[in-house]
């Protein structure tokens, strides 16, 4: 099932599910009439979902997390360990996972979080597994994994809906794609039949998309003068001694594999964590962060990695997002004037294509790209000199992502400094001047734009070795 | 998608004004029924029975907004108000008042600090600060009711400024300052939003532990103001005054549709929440309803209201 961001298709599997109440129409499973009401009762009768976040019990091991619900009891009513464990071997054997059985979950990586995610998805024993996004923060390794274990679960009669945004997985895995637009069904078509580019138009409707052309090569360093400069910068485990320059006017684009350190590093550089060696400097002159505010203070500005826990107050309006860096512009004599703030807001909503039914919408029941939008209008309005942004199109459609690098391109251009944090190696490549390859935890690699993928990506893997 | 939107902003400000809704709903049907509700007499005692909980709600709204939680105001009421009888042996009442009211804030800024900055969860460090308060109490006494004859205070609690009590002069204005400052100041805003997502805020480069310790100094400065009514109301202050207060401030506050999980509140609403509690137990007095029963009523009302808000986000 693909759809762009808002098409509707988490709200659907919620609905499919229980988790939502519908307000009409029927759902038959098996020939039958369903009535869930909650995803418990669906997961009893064979429906699971694996959802785009983790729900994983971090206090818990993966093997007790893996089998929550489903344990295997002694005559005595206590668990019996010793049969879950055999289970487990056999399971995890014969699908070739390798995951440390008595790990808690709170330790492992978000990749390894996911796998233990599916892995408990398919030892129940399901009939119809619903996958939602399943690769968002999957390695391509781990990826091809995937993919072979759904081939496997294929040939074992269970079927899976596939829920993505990456038009090649489709047309890698899937034997029939649904296409959802404006929360309707526009077309179900079999893969052999139909093309990317159709299956695009489905997506966005007749409207022609703007594509994403490459950076102009008028473009880059406005100034010979690093605006940031960053010397063996440090925090371990995660990031162990890195130092670059950032110029005015460039996008640097700072890649590498899950767990390589951007984000810590992003966090470094921002204050939000605090620095274990090294030395930031901005305009040349050494500074120190003891709080992200400090950090806003120089003109360095942060989109964290993730939206929903650490760039968005959800309850509240999208207005109060948008200004809560910036509020005390918008105070006159110790009162905020609202009017300046839905100006403001309206402005973004504006420049940004931002979708929404207006400034006093709950930021909460906007789709992920446009939560995204939201949540850099809010440093926008900073005016920042460095905007670091962490995976800023994880979890949005093509669309959105297209729109998001047109953003990009427009700050440099404007002078701004714009670091594109990304594991998505494409859409470093597409958008940068400059690209830095981070391998644990150092910089293991700089490129020039025009660079390959495959060159990149060689880098990555070496260093990982 | 637009339908859902609706839909959603259709709940949220049912739950926003629902209160206000049953509040008049109440008072229609209690002026029906009891022959004796609607009177002049009546309305003011009840305004003036809600001034010192409606005071002290006023700094729990702020604490619950911004996710935290007080259980010290009750012992901190009885502080400030055996300080305020205490002192006035030693210095004129308005000096008096000034000293007690820093006491309330100090004793806010300490639960604070203890919330946000050696983060202790907010409800055992107010049960720490509350034991040790209420301590202070009995030190402060030493076990005994303490008692002040001084006219001029004695207005701030029995006075009248036309025909309207002075503590619910006190009360209204206070509501009214505290409100504006929810809504259109900036420790306001920031109250909200670090109730909803505090992380979130400290990478919005706010200064999040300062405005997180602000709101409990509000909860204890309305606190020790409240303490200053109920004193220049009695005139006199008992080791035990305001036992269980705290706990009718904070059913107030939910029951006024404040979140339990921080983000969202109204000191309006707020006030509501004590009307309603107080017009509820107003009426069972007139009607002769024994003060066990009422009881019982009044955690049904307090289940109903919050369970209402978090059954509703639940269903989301």
């Amino acid at each position: 099932m693909v759809g762009e961001n808002g098409a509707g298709k988490s709200t659907l599997i919620k609905v499919l599910v229980g988790a939502y109440k519908r307000n009409s129409g029927e759902i038959y499973f098996n020939h039958q009439k369903a009535e869930f009401d909650s995803p418990a009762q669906a997961f009893q009768n064979g429906i699971n979902v694996i959802y785009q976040e983790n729900s994983l019990i971090p206090q818990l091991t993966v093997i007790q997390n893996i089998f929550l619900g489903t344990e295997y009891f002694t005559p005595f009513g206590l668990i019996d360990e010793k049969k879950i464990y055999q289970e487990y071997l056999y399971i995890s054997k014969k699908l070739g996972f390798e995951l440390p059985p008595h790990e808690e979950a709170r330790n492992l990586g978000v990749a390894e979080q996911k796998l233990v995610e599916i892995l408990k998805a398919l030892i129940h024993k399901t009939k119809f597994i619903i996958m939602d996004e399943p690769t968002a923060s999957l390695s391509k390794n781990e990826i091809e994994h995937l993919f072979r274990i759904i081939s496997e679960l294929k040939s074992n009669h269970i079927s899976i809906l596939y829920i993505t945004h990456i038009l090649g997985e489709v047309f890698r895995i899937a034997d029939r794609i649904t296409v959802l637009r404006d929360g309707k069904k526009i077309k179900t078509v079999f893969t052999k039949e139909v093309n990317r580019d159709e299956v695009i138009t489905m997506m966005v409707g007749e409207s022609l998309k703007n594509a994403y052309t490459s950076p102009p090569t008028t473009r880059g360093k406005k100034s010979q003068q690093p605006i940031l400069k960053v010397e063996n910068l440090q925090r371990k485990p995660r990031v162990n001694g890195v130092s670059f320059e950032a110029y005015p006017g460039e996008v640097l684009g700072i890649t590498g594999l899950m767990g390589a350190g951007k984000t810590e590093l992003s966090r470094l550089i921002f204050g939000a964590d605090k620095l274990g060696g090294g030395q930031i400097l901005v305009n040349d002159k050494p500074v120190r962060f003891h709080s992200p505010l400090d950090a806003v203070n120089q003109g360095i500005s942060l989109v964290p990695e993730d939206r929903k826990k650490d760039a968005l107050v959800l309850m509240l309006e999208l207005y109060k997002n948008i200004t809560l860096p910036t509020l005390a512009q918008f105070v006159n004599k110790g009162v905020i004037s609202s009017g300046k703030e839905f100006d403001t807001t309206r402005q973004y909503i504006k420049k940004l294509d931002i979708k929404t039914s207006g400034v006093n919408q709950v930021v909460k029941y906007l789709s992920g790209g446009n939560q995204q939008k939201v949540a850099i209008s809010k440093w926008l309005q900073t005016e920042p000199k460095v905007l670091i942004l962490d995976e800023p199109t994880r979890g949005i459609d093509v669309n959105a992502k297209v729109e998001i690098y047109n953003i990009v391109g427009k700050l440099a251009e404007s002078g701004v400094c714009v670091i594109f944090v990304s594991s998505e190696v494409s859409e470093v490549v597409k958008v940068s001047d400059r690209i830095l390859v981070l391998s644990r935890g150092k910089i293991s690699g700089e490129f020039k734009q025009g660079v390959s993928q495959e060159e990149i990506m060689r880098i990555i893997l070496q260093a990982d070795k | 998608m637009n339908k859902k939107i609706n839909f959603n902003a259709q709940v949220y400000s049912i739950k926003k004004n629902g209160i206000l809704f049953i509040f008049i709903l109440l008072c229609v049907f209690l002026s029906i029924i009891t022959p004796g509700f609607l009177s002049w007499a009546n309305i003011l005692n009840i305004l003036r029975q809600s001034s010192i909980i409606g005071v002290m709600a006023i700094g729990t709204t702020f604490v619950i907004i911004g996710a935290g939680f007080d259980i010290s105001v009750g012992s901190l009421l009885a502080l400030t108000a055996a300080m305020c009888v205490g002192l006035q042996n030693y210095m004129h009442w308005s000096l008096a008042i000034l000293l007690v009211l820093m006491v309330g804030a100090l004793v806010g800024l300490l639960n604070g600090f203890l919330a946000a900055k050696i983060h202790i969860p907010a409800i055992i460090a107010t049960l720490g600060t509350m034991t040790i308060v209420r301590g202070l109490v009995y030190l402060y006494t030493g076990g005994y009711p303490l008692y002040v004859e001084a006219p001029d205070f004695a207005f701030i609690g029995n006075g009248y400024l036309g025909p309207i009590p002075f503590p619910v002069v006190i009360l209204v204005i206070m509501v009214a300052l505290w409100q504006f400052i929810l809504v259109r100041t900036r420790f306001g805003r920031y109250a909200c939003a670090l109730g909803g997502n505090k992380e979130a805020v400290r990478l919005s480069g706010v200064k999040v532990d300062y405005y997180h310790i602000l709101t409990f100094v509000v909860g204890g400065l309305m606190a020790a103001m409240a303490g200053i009514i109920y004193a220049a109301r009695l005139l006199s202050v008992t080791p035990l005054a305001g036992q269980g207060y705290e706990l009718d401030a904070i059913a107030a506050t939910v029951i006024g549709g404040t979140s339990v999980s921080g983000g969202e509140g109204s000191v309006v609403r707020t006030l509501v929440g004590v009307l309603l509690l107080n017009i509820i137990a107003n009426v069972f007095n007139l009607l002769g309803i024994h003060i066990y029963v009422q009881y019982v009523i009044k955690g049904a009302i307090i289940l109903s209201a919050v369970g209402f808000d978090t059954y509703s986000k639940f269903r989301e």
